[in-house]
């Protein structure tokens, strides 16, 4: 996905290092775990673990070719540095296509995607109160929000139960097919 | 002029558009399905949308995201490529009410001539030559009898809604007439909703001519000649050329002013093909139109220097044509093979895969429109179409030769992926093939003959 972007930024050493800091934090989680893949995109970066040994006409069709990892080892992943099983990769479509989640079990944030292309928005009018706001709980199957399409309000409902930790897009802004609307925190239970 | 235009498609067309548009100076918007999100259009286009998953009904086809991504990116006007949204009339009326440019005909007007039935009426009132047979819906079994006894057989019973070589059957002997009558309207019910069927004379050997034509918004229409598609396979073309050597000068200006003036009778605008088939005593019959640009438009772009493409823009935007009839010259010859992903071996079995190898043909007069390249997978829920190859020269045995050495340098290798261009190379070897004397049987016989040699 990287290499199709029409602009290439160089992410910053910090940014790297943090992120990959958290990229191990999330391997280890993945320990023990059936998760094969797993990617997480916040705003402009995206994170990408493969783990195991796919065949080759395995994966997500249109997700970047990864080859699989070097570094297996049978308990689980280890870290070893940024190989090809990972990638870190900048640009403004990052949050879209490329989203793919194996199981959920390993990481707490729930990522609320875009049903279709449309404009967003966050309450039913304008003017009115705003379906959820960050720290909002919402119940498993409740709105929202509202992705509008050709006139058409279509309501998007959480997947499951939990606290809105992240609402990554603005009231009224374009959004693509699948891109990721908020982040969830479902509930500790 | 358009500032922004948005392509409703993938693959080669949609490469082919957007390549168009950057040398009209217009922006272009890819779409893309999850599976395509890696493909060149979209490397390629100043904005790419993602506007669902593979299933082309829930992306491609999906009316709501494909109008949501025009608005998202403000794209003024959406190219429907071929295939897909093209001849949706639907779809074009959406476009308008969303005050989008569609680039293609009118909805009414693609509506009209997208009923074969009405396109026949139509196109018989604006002097285009018809086989024998019947304009209105056949209604009884006895008025078909009388009818088929009438034109002489053999004679085709074709469903009124029918398309790509479905929904019609042959009667070659009166005692069928019945039978095949009830049979065809059956078909047409259960795959296209409509029984109605129509009557017209079976030619057994036809060469398919069909006639490149656009017209602008401010009544004035071109032809730029004709292209012969003979060598298809259950109606899916595989090899084009033009112009067609079975043709005089005289009954080649004759037709292209007739489908102009049909095209125009219907308020047809923007670029279009009206196909004939051409019998054995060079007398041509109208069949059907097509309101959209076809895979095949590059050989007519190169026997008359015309980037066809643009000039469809260009009339979508409600500009005059850049062209007069008389600036259109009739030069050499094309032909172009379309480079499929699919076994010959094999019945023409689809044969996809991630292409490890992909080294197109270069050198004078050679032309490759492709969206492939190393690394690519051709999806299977895609068509096959890897390339379309065009050569140009200025006759045609040398044009045959340009194009035999262009598909052996052309290298496509990868798991599992087979292409059809072993069966272009033997094509173009073949005596009758090389002395043009190709029918729309072609293909079934070439093809007889090999696996006969081959026991």
């Amino acid at each position: 996905m990287s290499d199709n972007e029409n602009t290439q930024a160089t992410p910053d050493r910090d940014l790297i290092e943090s992120v990959w800091a958290e990229a191990r934090d999330l391997i280890k989680r993945l320990e023990g775990s059936t998760v094969q893949r797993f990617a997480v995109a916040a705003g402009d970066y995206k994170i990408e673990i493969e783990r195991g040994s796919p065949p080759a006409a395995q994966g997500m069709p249109g997700t970047a070719p990864h080859p699989p990892p070097p570094h297996l080892s049978p308990s689980g992943p280890v870290a070893t540095g940024a190989g090809p099983g990972m990638s870190i990769a900048p640009g403004a479509r990052m949050a879209s296509g490329v989203f793919t989640i194996g199981d959920l079990e390993a990481d707490n944030r729930v990522p609320v995607l875009a049903p279709l292309v449309g404009t967003f928005y966050s309450a039913a009018q304008p003017g009115a109160k705003p379906f959820v706001e960050v720290g909002s709980s919402v119940e498993p199957g409740q709105a929202v929000c509202i992705v509008e399409a050709m006139k058409m309000m279509n309501e998007v409902a959480a997947g499951e139960g939990g606290k809105v930790a992240e609402i990554l897009v603005e009231n009224g802004e374009w959004v693509e097919f699948e891109q990721v609307l908020m982040y969830l925190e479902p509930a500790d239970d | 002029m358009f500032e922004k235009v948005l392509i409703a498609n993938r693959g080669e067309i949609a490469l082919r558009v957007a390549r168009a548009c950057r040398e009209l100076g217009i922006k272009s918007v890819a779409i893309y399905s999850t599976a395509d999100a890696e493909s060149a259009v979209v490397r390629f286009a100043d904005e790419a949308v993602h506007v669902g998953p593979h299933h082309p009904g829930k992306s491609y086809l999906h009316i709501p995201n494909v109008i949501g991504a025009a608005q998202k990116t403000g794209a003024d006007a959406i190219h429907p490529g071929y295939g897909f949204l093209s001849e949706d009339p639907f779809f074009a009326e959406i476009c308008s009410d969303n005050g989008i440019t569609f680039i293609g005909p009118r909805p009414d007007v693609m509506e009209k001539v997208g009923d074969k039935a009405i396109a026949r009426d139509l196109m018989q009132k604006a002097g285009l030559p018809l086989l024998p047979g019947t304009i209105e819906p056949v209604q009884t079994a006895e008025e078909a009898q009388e009818i088929a006894d009438g034109i002489g057989y053999p004679v085709i019973i074709k469903a009124v809604a029918g398309g790509g070589g479905r929904g019609m059957n042959v009667v070659r002997r009166a005692e069928d007439l019945v039978r095949l009558y009830q049979t065809t309207r059956a078909t047409a019910q259960a795959v296209f909703k409509d029984s109605a069927v129509y009557i017209e004379r079976y030619l057994e050997a036809p060469r398919h001519t069909e006639v490149q034509l656009v017209c602008d918004s401010h009544g004035k229409g071109v032809y730029f000649f004709e292209r012969d598609c003979s060598v298809q396979r259950r109606h899916q073309k595989l090899i084009e050329e033009a112009p067609s050597i079975h043709l005089t000068d005289e009954q080649r200006r004759d037709i292209g002013e007739r489908a102009v003036a049909g095209a125009l009778a219907v308020g047809y605008t923007g670029a279009g093909t009206m196909e004939f088939l051409l019998d054995h005593q060079g007398n041509l019959s109208f069949m059907e139109m097509n309101a959209r640009i076809q895979v095949e438009h590059p050989v007519s772009e190169m026997v008359t220097s015309v980037d066809l493409i643009q000039e469809q823009i260009r009339v979508a935007a409600g500009e005059p044509l850049s062209v007069s009839q008389e600036d259109i010259v009739l030069r050499g010859h094309a032909i172009e093979c379309r480079v499929n992903a699919e076994d010959p071996d094999r019945d023409f079995a689809p044969a996809a895969g991630r292409l490890d190898v992909y080294v197109p043909p270069g050198g004078p007069w050679t032309r490759v429109d492709s969206h492939c390249y190393p690394g690519w997978n051709i999806a299977p829920f895609y068509d096959s179409l890897i390339a379309t190859l065009i050569v140009w020269a200025p006759t045609r045995l040398e044009a045959i030769e340009r194009m035999d050495r262009a598909l052996s340098e052309f290298q496509i290798e990868g798991r599992g992926v087979k292409t059809t261009i072993p069966f272009h190379r033997r094509v173009l070897a073949d005596e009758q093939f090389r002395s043009g004397d190709v029918t729309t049987d072609f293909v079934e016989h070439f093809l007889a003959a090999e696996a006969l040699a081959a026991t």
